[in-house]
């Protein structure tokens, strides 16, 4: 019998595939590993990240749904909710009890209710609106606060860079 | 290509220099002590012996993993800087017996070491590939059965030099080799659980309890041998540095094991003596589908004291990392005293209290809220009548998931809601808070708009809805209806603020011009001090009118912004970092529009 993350896992892509939220692509990079997810962004409209396409890539453990995924950009991303090298660090990628940046409580944070799907979502309501509490890049957190044309600016080369031009 | 080339360029080094002692000496042992004597030929022959050494990893790599994953490749390179560094701390201890030998073994115990770490990660692997080919098998099998000989056979040699010489560094391998050892032990029985879960055609819901025992015991295992060891090196040597983050972490995940085996053991318990086994309908009603593995429930499925359903196996797995409902993460070890008093009640009890208010109209705390309509009305008593209601807005905005009992909390006083907050330590009496900052404020009506209480930043993030699950249609349909009246009743609110705001940008205008006439009638007329008198009693008549427009319609902006996440949370994207810049948006907006 196959690990009940595999058939979930399983379960998730076909749903992803079957039934796909606007602006998202996911999904195993091969069917050797299912534990090893690519996915697509599509930056939100009327953002600085708008027309760009992120490439990510997801890990998931071997105990899915019980802990959560690893999430990180394989593109440039310069973004206060993203660590240098393209970590995603969202509440939600968090199991409660393990704090890297301080939430308060455990309500925003992983549990089985979570799904690739509202990880991808909730990625994309962060490039709409970054959460400057958790700094992972305390140099795009400052400037978005500080110097928001700067930030766009260096939003706009990454949109590009993520088209290939 | 380069890994080609310096071994190439090594290869050619060493010949050079074996050659040239050769050539000086013409017989082997006189080269041999020529060339120990000469430092810069003793590197290059460090460095070949280096080479050949990444050579074998390679081999062996090539033999019993084929092509490294990239997610190994990195677990092994963070995990290699730790033991290098480790190696070094080790040798300031035993710099007495520094020799090449020694640097040998330690180079074979990084080598092994890598293996063993390689072992690990590769096994845990077998659970998320769907195929597992038969080679994989003879190459695990292999390597654990080697492993696990070279291991015993350092250990035993490490135990007779200690018991014939005494103390010595090979202290430090015999306990090296003997956590490997463990190491091993713990990834030999993770294969064979894992072997045995595949060839088994149904869910098998004891692994995860036998993997938990077996974390434990490996552990506590490990625990004892870096306590002994650490007490016979600072018996013997010094203290050992080198050992401590080791021990520390597995310390740590003892401690972590044990914990959760305890905790487990009881949400287990209480999963299965205490919460009834799902009905049918119950069942149907939450169209059959287990939120943790999105499978169907048919059968051996579990209600919790929140009324969720799950399948138990995959309960169980969860409440082994966590005692909380995954739904609504009620923390099942915290209740379990009121289900224990009624254990096979089907409805919770604490849905009575809110339809016991069901029948108020919701919200309409709010018109009555006016004491910042009449300036000049003693406000003391006023604000301390309506001090309850200011705190239940503040409650209110806590606990935005509880959509739909929410319209009728408004009407309960604070201590009747305690029930609800037993969850939260921190939404204890907000009331006296905001109390005793309005009594501050209010005595003085002159004064600059008053900062809103409500800064959405510093409100806890929602509580989690915790028992409307559990209604009845009766009460749902009940509760909706208030909802809606809610919803009305909020929709005139925003209107009013509307009004107000409009009101209060035409008074804010009608300040300026008459600033600006003070200032240049200040300067023109001469008759000043008449001027000012009036000017200034304007002026503040004004800032009256201004200060309570705004406390009032910083009051109402509260709920704008409860109202407006409301919205947003039934769109279902439920994600608290846009909640709460969508919270300070609005907060903008309205300071903002004051301006
Ligand atoms: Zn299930
Ligand atoms: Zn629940």
């Amino acid at each position: 019998m196959a690990g009940a993350a595999l058939r979930r896992l399983m379960a998730e892509y076909k749903q992803l595939v079957t039934n796909p939220p606007e602006g998202i692509v996911a999904g195993p990079i091969s069917e050797e590993n299912f534990f090893e997810w690519e996915a697509l962004i599509t930056g939100p409209e009327g953002t600085c990240f708008e027309g760009g396409i992120f490439p990510a890539k997801l890990i998931f453990p071997f105990d899915y749904p019980l802990s959560p995924p690893k999430m990180q950009f394989t593109c440039d991303m310069f973004h206060p909710n993203v660590y240098p090298d393209g970590r995603v660090c969202i509440s939600i990628l968090h199991a409660p009890g393990d704090d890297p940046m301080g939430y308060e409580t455990s309500a925003e944070r992983w549990s089985p209710v979570q799904s690739v799907e509202k990880i991808l979502l909730s990625v994309v309501s962060i490039l709409a609106e970054p959460n400057d509490e958790s700094g992972a890049n305390v140099d795009a957190a400052k400037m978005w606060r500080e110097n928001r044309e700067e930030f766009n600016r260096i939003s706009e080369k990454i949109v590009r860079k993520s088209l290939g031009l | 290509m380069r890994n080609l080339l310096v071994t190439v360029a090594t290869l050619a080094l060493t010949v050079v220099v074996v050659g040239n002692a050769y050539i000086q000496k013409k017989q082997f042992y006189p080269s041999v002590v020529y060339i120990t004597k000469s430092n810069p030929s003793m590197a290059v022959i460090y460095l070949q012996a280096l080479i050949i050494i990444w050579l074998m990893g390679k081999l062996m790599q090539k033999i019993f993993f084929g092509e490294l994953r990239a997610a190994e490749i990195e677990h092994l390179i963070e995990r290699f800087w730790y033991a290098i560094t480790e190696t070094c701390l080790a040798f300031t201890v035993f710099k007495d017996d520094f020799s090449p030998k020694f640097i040998a073994l330690f180079a074979l115990l990084l080598f092994l070491k890598i293996f063993h770490w390689l072992a690990e990660d590769r096994v845990d692997y077998m659970e998320r590939s769907p195929i597992i080919s038969w080679l994989f098998h003879t190459r695990i099998v292999l390597l654990l059965t080697l492993l696990g000989v070279v291991d015993l056979y350092f250990i035993s040699f490490a135990y007779h030099h200690t018991i014939t010489k005494g103390a010595s560094v090979q202290l430090v391998f015999g306990f090296e080799y003997a956590i490997l050892l463990t190491v091993i032990v713990n990834t030999t029985i993770k294969y064979i659980l894992h072997i045995i879960d595949m060839n088994r055609e149904v869910f098998w819901e004891n692994k995860a309890v036998f993997l938990l025992h077996i974390e434990v015991l490996i552990g506590f295992i490990k625990v004892a041998l870096y306590m002994c060891f650490v007490a016979l090196m600072i018996k013997l040597y010094t203290l050992p540095l080198f050992a401590f983050r080791p021990m520390y972490y597995s310390m740590r995940n003892f401690k972590k094991a044990l914990n959760d085996i305890i905790q487990s053991r009881r949400a287990i318990r209480n999963m299965n003596t205490l919460y009834p086994d799902a009905t049918a309908e119950e069942l149907a009603a939450a169209d059959n589908v287990c939120i943790i593995c999105r499978e169907e429930m048919q059968a051996g499925a579990k209600k919790l004291p929140c009324n969720h359903i799950f399948h138990v196996s995959c309960l169980r797995s969860w409440f082994q990392r966590h005692q909380t409902c995954p739904t609504c993460r009620l923390n099942v070890l915290r209740s379990s005293p009121d289900s224990q008093s009624t254990p096979h009640a089907a409805a919770p009890p604490p849905p009575q209290i809110p339809l016991q208010n069901a029948g108020v109209p919701p919200l309409f705390a709010f018109p009555a809220w006016q004491p910042p309509f009449f300036p000049h009305m003693p406000n003391v008593n006023i604000h301390q009548a309506n001090a309850p209601n200011v705190g239940e807005f503040q409650r209110q905005q806590q606990q935005q998931q509880q959509q739909t009992q929410q319209p009728s909390q408004p009407q309960m006083s604070a201590s009747q809601s305690q029930p609800f907050s037993s969850e939260s330590g921190t939404s204890q009496t907000p009331g006296a808070f905001i109390d005793s900052s309005f009594s501050r404020q209010f005595p003085f009506p002159f004064m600059i708009p008053p900062i809103p209480p409500f800064i959405p930043g510093i409100t806890t993030p929602p509580l989690p809805p915790q028992n409307w699950n559990g209604l009845s249609l009766e009460e749902l349909r009940q509760m909706e209806d208030t909802g809606r009246r809610g919803v009305e009743a909020r929709l005139q609110c925003l209107r009013n603020i509307h009004t107000f705001l409009d009101a209060s940008v035409i008074l804010m205008q009608q300040y300026l011009t008459s600033a600006t006439i003070t200032a240049t009638s200040g300067v023109t007329t001469s008759n000043v001090g008449s001027q000012n008198n009036t000017s200034d009693s304007n002026k503040t008549n004004e800032t009256v009118a201004a200060t309570n427009l705004s406390t009032d319609t910083s009051e109402p902006s509260t709920s704008q912004t409860m109202f407006s996440n409301q919205s947003f949370e039934t769109s279902s994207t439920s994600n608290s970092a846009s909640d709460k810049s969508e919270n300070s948006n609005q907060q903008n907006e309205f300071q903002d529009k004051l301006r």
